[in-house]
């Protein structure tokens, strides 16, 4: 039942994702709803688990934009394994540690996966672009990823999935 | 509990190891599929979005649709006087191509797409069409709007199209200046930071004079966009850093920050060559 909630999940937020506007002013950065489905799980759930949510909404990311399949799954699994590696040191139950963790996964996920497309020669952008776009999803991040943590924590509470919660 | 994450570690690493690894035609069809997959829900979620949008403006709209109607009514009459010009350049030309015997005469089939997603990673300027192969679309077709340009097909899956366009960095169209006809590459700069698209038109004989206002067109050449369609017009004109060019900002005509509905052109199939590759099939079959 978690593994299908996961996925279930993951491919809404990524249509919710391509749904969403990117406002400009945020060098178009677009709101993290797939990072935040990752780090809630890297929060929450148990590694095996958040690895899976990263490959998928990694793959579907990839999928649905010109990115190559696989450049996604991989930085978001590197988040994801930071993001849980350090939870057991916080309160992963704070808004403060979601935001934090939210502005300071999307700030990287953009900035890895720029750095990735950048060598292969897929994206051309000018630098300063590039940290409008950075601060567009550290500031996304911080508003998005609590709010989706909170949504995701009572959709498995709903669903009694909370044999897989660790706290 | 250890030895299953460990197995769960092990198949993870190693389908994304394959998945970076895969050759572009998998590449491809992994993502068709996907699209696919995703594509009905995607449409569905886009046509919740626009109508909540067109909700949203329609309360917002009351107070100004009197003077709108006002413009409108006046843009008519403008588009009327339009009209019957181009009907009697539309019935010269014709009579050209007759006197010249064109073999062939290039005609060209709209498909009505819906534009179903934006750019999901926000890295480049590319929108999601709600047809595909099984329409027709093709990668490599010109996408237009009633305005002008809007950018080509790039992917196209059996219900889906991924088109990339003229604002983003990496799309380039030969153009020329409607005015004088000198020619140039017109490439995307992406958005300004208060959300206005712009783009440059390079290598313009730097002896023509271009004026701001001018009317940059597609050339025709390169194969992919058909000659005369409307880009955009000259926002500045200044000197390329070699001296032997000039380039110029140039606003596109269409809204591409709002693309709801786009035209697909395909390039329909001549009954000549439909005849022939009938004919060829025929004596292929033949044993």
């Amino acid at each position: 039942m978690t593994t299908l909630l996961m996925w279930f999940v993951v491919v809404f937020g990524a249509v919710l994702q391509a749904a969403l506007p990117a406002p400009t002013w945020l060098g178009q950065a677009q709101g993290p709803v797939l990072l935040g489905i990752v780090l809630y799980y890297g929060l929450a759930h148990t590694r095996p688990m958040m690895l899976q949510a990263a490959v998928l909404a990694g793959l579907l990311q990839d999928a649905l934009s010109l990115s190559p399949l696989g450049y996604s799954s991989f930085v978001f699994c590197v988040v994801g394994l930071i993001v849980e590696r350090f939870r057991d040191a916080v309160f992963v139950h704070e808004l403060f540690t979601r935001m934090l963790f939210g502005a300071l996964g999307a700030g990287a996920v953009t900035l890895g996966l720029y750095g990735l497309l950048a060598q292969e020669d897929l994206v051309a952008a000018r630098a300063s672009w590039v940290v409008l776009k950075t601060v567009g999803s550290v500031v996304l991040g911080a508003i998005i990823v609590p709010l989706e943590c909170e949504l995701l924590a009572a959709l498995d509470r709903m669903l009694g999935n909370v044999e897989a919660q660790r706290t | 509990m250890r030895d299953r994450s460990i197995v769960v570690w092990a198949v993870l690493a190693a389908l994304l190891l394959v998945v970076l690894n895969l050759p572009k035609g998998a590449h491809q069809q992994i993502k068709s599929a996907l699209r696919e997959g995703v594509a009905p829900l995607q449409e569905t979620v886009s046509g919740f979005v626009l109508d909540v949008r067109e909700a949203f403006r329609s309360v917002r709209g009351l107070s100004g649709v009197l003077n709108e109607n006002r413009k409108m009514a006046a843009e008519l009459v403008l588009l009327r006087n339009e009209v019957r010009d181009l009907r009697s350049l539309e019935r010269e030309n014709t009579e050209l191509r007759e006197q010249l015997q064109f073999a062939r005469r290039i005609n060209r089939q709209l498909i009505p797409c819906e534009v179903i997603a934006r750019d999901i990673a926000g890295w480049w300027q590319t929108i999601r069409l709600n047809r595909g192969s099984a329409e027709g679309v093709q990668p490599n077709m010109a996408v237009i709007t009633p305005d002008g340009l809007a950018g080509r097909t790039m992917e196209a899956s059996p219900r889906t199209a991924d088109v990339i366009l003229i604002s983003d960095r990496g799309s380039k169209v030969s153009a020329r200046i409607a005015r004088t006809g000198s020619f140039g590459v017109v490439s995307g700069q992406g958005l300004t930071a208060s959300g206005q698209v712009v783009c440059r038109m390079d290598f313009i004989n730097k002896n023509t004079p271009v004026f701001v206002g001018d009317e940059v067109v597609t050339s025709g050449l390169g194969g992919v966009f058909p000659k005369g369609l409307l880009i955009g017009y000259v926002e500045s004109i200044h000197a390329d850093d070699s001296g032997l060019f000039q380039w110029a900002d140039v606003i596109p005509k269409a809204d591409l920050g709002t693309l709801t509905y786009v035209f697909v052109l395909a390039e329909q199939e001549n009954p000549i060559d439909e005849y022939l590759r009938k004919m060829e099939f025929k004596r292929g079959a033949q044993p």
